[in-house]
């Protein structure tokens, strides 16, 4: 027996009354796809900030972070005197304590002529250091005047290889290793080097940090820790590294009204795509009314005509997605280089799923509203 | 006597409201039992398709009962009177009617899986149909593939699938030929020796008198006496 003689007949029918009027079918995936897309792409755009945002607080290691008071983001460059970093190893429950040194400054190109701002990180083994190595190592950063740059920001640094050299200050310094999609959001580049050099290149005292990492040790709850560190440091932050990574996203995506900016597109796209698969599936409707008028005079339960529409939209949904998805991932792919990258993440498609059944049932309302009228007498008419 | 698959008993219908309001249908009583066909015939605007659309469960009566095997429509909600037409009642149309995106036994299964009929039972009882109307050799035809005739055959075949008690045509002559009006009358005329179906068809068709056990004529929205030849001309 052949397959299609077991599929219900209301779903022949729906998707044969969809697949009838092609034209308007390429109109509605239009829609969709144009919605989910946008929305996709704003979505993605969203997390992709987000990811960039906390990346350092994501890649350092650490239980804890003690911040100067008010600090809102990682790129705060308010600084600690260093003394602290003895009371917190003083705290009962504290394995190690590592400073993290950052601050903005200028990169002197190799031609003489231009400089770039630039955003230096000044690490140590067991804290903060740079990942994603595709060239050179940790250790070459140990030797004279070297720092790590990613590979994106070559240009933008005047360099074109390891071994390449600029000015921070009146500093020379030289590529010794290269790392891969370090981006930051501001667009400045991250520089990384050892501390002592940082605090050199950024002429700050020799003790001062603008972050101490906190580790436990082993058994210790981190919350005690953190209680004790707070009472041992009343004026400076303790904190997590899940609060300051919600703090420092919360600041860029809220505080200045970027993600609101990214979240109104993305609610602009849906509302656009519902718009439109409503107006498809209302004229649809209509166009078929005295379809469903012949199917309320046979008998037809409202039920059954309600989902007769609802399968209509669904599958419409699914092609409509299925188009929309793959472009979205062929455009995160296309943007996984870029200076913002759009992430997408298996629950971003699972949701965008959902959130297109949704918008396409939603949009099935106009339509259930007209067969709701529909009067079977009026099949007898004709 | 057998039990009537329809009884109309001093039925009233107005339509429209405030100044607009009219009696189409005045005082009617009916009744169609089980193997009679019945053509139910009168001028435009006669109510004659009020009276079916009652008869058929599409309306309650004003005033007075319409029963559906025994049971009053009267009062009913819109979807319980989908409900005893969707089990009992089998419509044919002037103009078929049938779902054109949809093969010939599609549209049949359609009436059946409609009332909760698994697909490949429904696709059984479909292909059952089709041969009773002559169209076992057409099941997968579309309807723009079938002629006028065959078109209606499908029509029939949608509305007696499933055991249905009350077929009711409405003009289902009025848009063939001669020849295929005289098959589908014909058609009709054999379904309606079935003792437990009864088969009403609203015509203007003069055609179609010598089919007919019985003649009821209506007009002003009353049934009216009237002399046919051959047949029996009573409410």
């Amino acid at each position: 027996m052949e397959l299609g003689r077991l599929t219900p007949i209301i779903f022949t029918l729906a998707s044969r009354n969809l697949f009838h009027d092609r034209i308007r079918l390429i109109a509605t995936l239009v829609g969709i796809v144009f919605s989910v897309v946008l929305f996709t792409v704003q979505l993605g755009l969203f997390l992709g900030f987000q990811r960039m945002v906390s990346t350092m607080i994501d890649h350092a290691s650490a239980d804890l972070w003690i911040a100067p008071a008010d600090t809102k983001g990682f790129e705060a460059t308010a600084l600690l005197e260093g003394r602290e970093r003895f009371r917190a190893l003083a705290v009962p429950g504290v394995a190690d304590v590592t400073p993290v040194l950052i601050g903005f400054t200028y990169w002197r190109k190799p031609n003489g002529k231009s400089q770039t701002p630039v955003f230096l990180v000044g690490t140590s083994p067991g804290g903060l250091q740079p990942w994603n190595l595709v060239q050179g190592s940790l250790n070459d950063l140990s030797t004279p005047q070297a720092v790590a740059v990613d590979r994106s920001y070559f240009d933008r640094l005047g360099v074109a290889e390891l071994g390449d050299y600029g000015e921070i200050g009146d500093k020379k310094a030289r590529v010794a290793a290269v790392t891969k999609g370090i981006r930051s959001f501001t667009t400045t580049p991250y520089v990384f080097m050892p501390l002592d050099r940082a605090r050199a290149y950024l002429g700050v005292p020799s003790a001062s940090a603008t972050y101490f990492l906190v580790r436990t040790a082993p058994g210790a709850s981190v919350n005690e820790v953190r209680q004790r560190l707070q009472a041992a440091l009343p004026n400076l932050e303790v904190i997590t590294s899940e609060e300051f990574r919600a703090r420092s996203r919360s600041y860029w995506l809220f505080g200045t009204g970027a993600g609101a900016a990214l979240f109104g597109s993305a609610l602009l796209g849906i509302a656009v795509g519902t718009v439109i698969v409503a107006q498809t599936l209302y004229s649809s409707t209509k166009d078929h009314l005295s379809e469903f008028a012949t199917l309320r005079a046979m008998g037809s339960s409202r039920r059954y005509l309600y989902l007769t529409i609802l399968w209509q939209a669904l599958l419409t949904a699914v092609i409509g997605f299925a188009i929309a998805a793959a472009g979205s991932l062929g455009l995160a792919r296309l943007s996984a280089e870029s200076a913002l990258p759009i992430v997408m993440t298996p629950s971003l498609i699972v949701g965008l799923f959902a959130l297109t059944v949704t918008m396409s049932i939603v949009s099935a309302i106009s339509a259930i509203v007209v067969v709701t009228r529909v009067d079977p007498v009026t099949v007898l008419a004709r | 006597m057998t039990e009537p698959v329809i009884e109309a008993t001093d039925v009233v219908k107005y339509l429209g409201t405030g100044a607009g309001r009219v009696a189409a249908v005045r005082g009617v009583s009916l009744s169609l039992t089980g193997g009679e066909l019945v053509l139910l015939m009168g001028p435009s605007g006669s109510g004659k398709t009020t009276l079916l659309s009652m008869l058929g469960c599409m309306l309650t009566p004003t005033s007075g009962t319409v029963r559906m095997l025994g049971r009053s429509t009267a009062g009913l909600a819109p979807e319980r009177l989908a409900d005893l037409r969707r089990r009992h009642v089998g419509f044919i149309f002037q103009s078929y009617h049938l779902f054109p995106t949809l093969t010939a036994v599609e549209n049949v299964r359609l009436a059946l899986e409609m009332s909760g009929e698994r697909p490949w039972r429904a696709h059984a009882k479909a292909i059952g149909a089709l041969e009773t109307v002559g169209l076992a050799h057409k099941v997968k035809a579309f309807p723009r593939e079938l002629s006028s005739g065959e078109q209606q055959r499908v029509a029939i075949a949608r509305a007696i699938v499933g055991g249905i008690a009350a077929v009711l045509a409405d003009e289902p002559t009025a848009a063939l030929d001669s020849a295929n009006g005289h098959a589908i009358m014909s058609l009709l005329a054999k379904i309606a020796k079935d003792p437990s179906r009864t088969v009403l068809i609203v015509t203007h068709d003069p055609r179609v008198l010598p089919f007919a056990d019985r003649v009821v004529n209506i007009e002003d929205g009353r049934l009216v006496d009237k002399k046919q030849d051959g047949v029996d001309a009573h409410g």
